[in-house]
């Protein structure tokens, strides 16, 4: 079930409401971070990785440059990622990038259309982090332990 | 050479020595980050109307404009909508431009274009950088997009704190630095510059030189602290015939000219911030306090505002207020002949913002990109004050309450 890999360590009538909408939603794969096999890189807090995303963080923890791969607008995968590691909707996602573009302070991350060309990316730059469906997962990246 | 010509000069020269850095570099680095597109173009708009329930006085989000809500028009297109483009071009991955152009009601109630920011980047490393030109005012906690009615959950922000400072944005020089520790990110911006700002009705244009400017943000996890110190002079030509009326009647009138008037003054503004956002809900406000001897007053004024977010929508609830910190009124020259002089300064003095506002409003992100909200404002004006509102029209009561509603359809492209 959907409902027992969402953190309830929150209680209210927010995660109610968000926790229908995944329920009404389509069905959605468990999404995981991924860097390289190559990379240094093993463990990220959630917050962490979100800041990466964000362009919050352009460094890993050890100083590494953090070169995040985004998937598409509107992708499921996307969605799911932001919903899990971030608790945002896409609206929100798109208000805080648009925050950041209309000041020229910076553009968001460049995007590939799917997990495959995530992983792609990922095996060709070991400074690279992405997300992509667990069931994708196999020796070429490394998933990251996310607390 | 004055002090003035000297600043000029000092700030010409740094901009020069910023350009020619640009220059070296851009023949050292070539175009190796083909990821990020040379240009890129963006917009944003609000589409809004304002109903208020005060028609013998408008009700505005500006003071820089002439018309609003209420007296001019009982539905008002004027407060909020405005329209935005902007053209970002990454030269190098060290250097970018950004060139915003916004069409709003102005001074003059033309909607004619004009520039909101233009300015060249050097990002020397992902935390540091400088940049040149028309910059964003660094005061507020969402000053980078007061005017993104998309990136806020309000209809606007807060009226009584954003009017403390209403103008954006600063002609000169900025830097911003950041740095990291585990999971807290400090960032430390300065900038230095002028401004200057077309007043309405022909009232000739505000400036604010040698202004300066630092700002730090703390932002860990899901808690932003924001803190800002400006200073500014700043002169104000239309009091000037008002104060030159009280100075022809000698010592004691040039005393009331001296501390009135709005010639190189010292305007100092300090400004805090505060927001926790964890997702799907999220509290934050703002306190600042103004600090100038003048006409205009000293002001301060805070707000508290936090909202829920059920799915697609996002109903909020704000309290602000501002008051004056200065005296409102004054009994100026005990001598008949200046009784008009007096009534000029009173009606100035008295025009100092005071008001308490409730909002309550929802946001819908009905559909991509676009959202819609609806706001209801209940004001309470300050005792035998016309708070924010103006054009105040015979038979308008001071010290009422005045009900405000407002619409806007917000969108990005």
């Amino acid at each position: 079930m959907k409902q027992i890999m969402f953190p309830f360590h929150r209680i209210g009538l927010a995660n109610i409401g968000f926790v229908l909408i995944l329920c009404t939603g389509q069905t959605m794969a468990e999404v995981v971070a991924v860097v390289s096999a190559e990379s240094p890189v093993t463990a990220l807090s959630r917050n962490q990785v979100v800041d990466i995303f964000l362009g919050r963080m352009s460094r890993f923890p050890g100083g590494e440059q953090a070169v995040p791969i985004d998937q598409e607008e509107d992708s499921a995968a996307r969605d799911e990622f932001y919903a899990r590691f971030a608790e945002l909707s896409p609206a929100q996602v798109k208000a805080h990038w648009s925050k950041i573009i209309f000041t020229g302070r910076g553009l968001p991350p460049k995007t590939v259309s799917n997990s495959i060309e995530v992983k792609k990316a990922v095996v060709k730059n070991p400074n690279a982090i992405g997300y992509i469906e667990r069931s994708l997962v196999d020796h070429s990246v490394k998933v990251l332990l996310t607390q | 050479m004055s002090i003035r010509q000297t600043q000029k000069l000092r700030l010409r020269k740094l901009i020069t020595i910023t350009l020619v850095a640009l220059g070296l570099q851009a023949t050292a680095v070539h175009a190796e980050d083909t990821d990020t597109p040379m240009f890129s173009f963006g917009g944003f708009g609000t589409l809004g109307v304002v109903h208020s329930s005060e028609d013998k006085a408008n009700y505005k989000s500006s003071v820089m404009v002439p018309t609003g809500a209420g007296y001019s028009h009982a539905w008002s297109a004027e407060v909020d909508s405005r329209i935005g483009a902007q053209v970002t071009a990454n030269f190098s991955p060290y250097i970018s431009a950004v060139v915003q152009v916004i069409a709003e009601q102005r001074y003059d109630n033309s909607y004619t274009p004009s520039v909101e920011w233009a300015n060249l980047k050097y990002q020397f490393t992902p935390d540091f950088s400088i940049r040149v030109g028309r910059i964003v005012l660094p005061d507020f906690l969402v000053s980078d997009y007061r005017k993104l009615g998309y990136s806020n959950v309000w209809v606007r922000p807060p009226i009584e704190v954003y009017g403390l400072l209403p103008i954006s944005s600063n002609d000169g020089v900025d830097a911003s630095y950041r740095v990291h520790a585990g999971e807290l990110t400090n960032t430390v911006q300065a900038m230095y510059g002028k401004s200057e700002v077309k007043l309405t009705n022909e009232g000739g244009v505000a400036q604010a030189k040698d202004a300066w400017a630092i700002s730090d943000t703390v932002e860990y996890g899901h808690t932003t602290l924001h803190v800002n110190y400006h200073q500014t002079s700043l002169t104000v030509a239309a009091y000037k015939p008002l104060f030159d009326g009280f100075r022809q009647f000698g010592p004691e009138g040039i005393a009331i000219a001296d501390k009135y008037d709005v010639a190189n003054k010292r305007y100092r503004f300090i400004t805090l911030g505060a927001s926790y956002d964890p997702g799907n809900w999220f509290v934050m406000g703002e306190w600042g306090s103004t600090s100038i001897e003048a006409v205009i007053g000293k002001r301060s004024a805070w707000y508290a505002s936090g909202g829920y977010r059920l799915g697609k929508f996002t109903p909020y609830l704000t309290y602000a207020q501002v008051k004056a910190d200065s005296n409102t009124s004054d009994p100026g020259l005990n001598v008949a002949p200046a009784a008009s002089l007096n009534a000029g300064l009173n009606a100035l003095l008295g025009s100092i913002p005071v008001q308490k506002t409730i909002s309550v409003g929802t946001r819908w992100d009905f559909m991509k990109n676009t959202d819609l909200k609806l706001q209801f404002d209940h004001i309470r004006l300050g005792a035998g004050m016309p708070g924010t509102l103006t054009e105040l029209q015979p038979g308008f009561q001071l010290g009422g309450t005045v009900n405000v509603f407002s619409t806007t359809l917000d969108f990005v492209f």
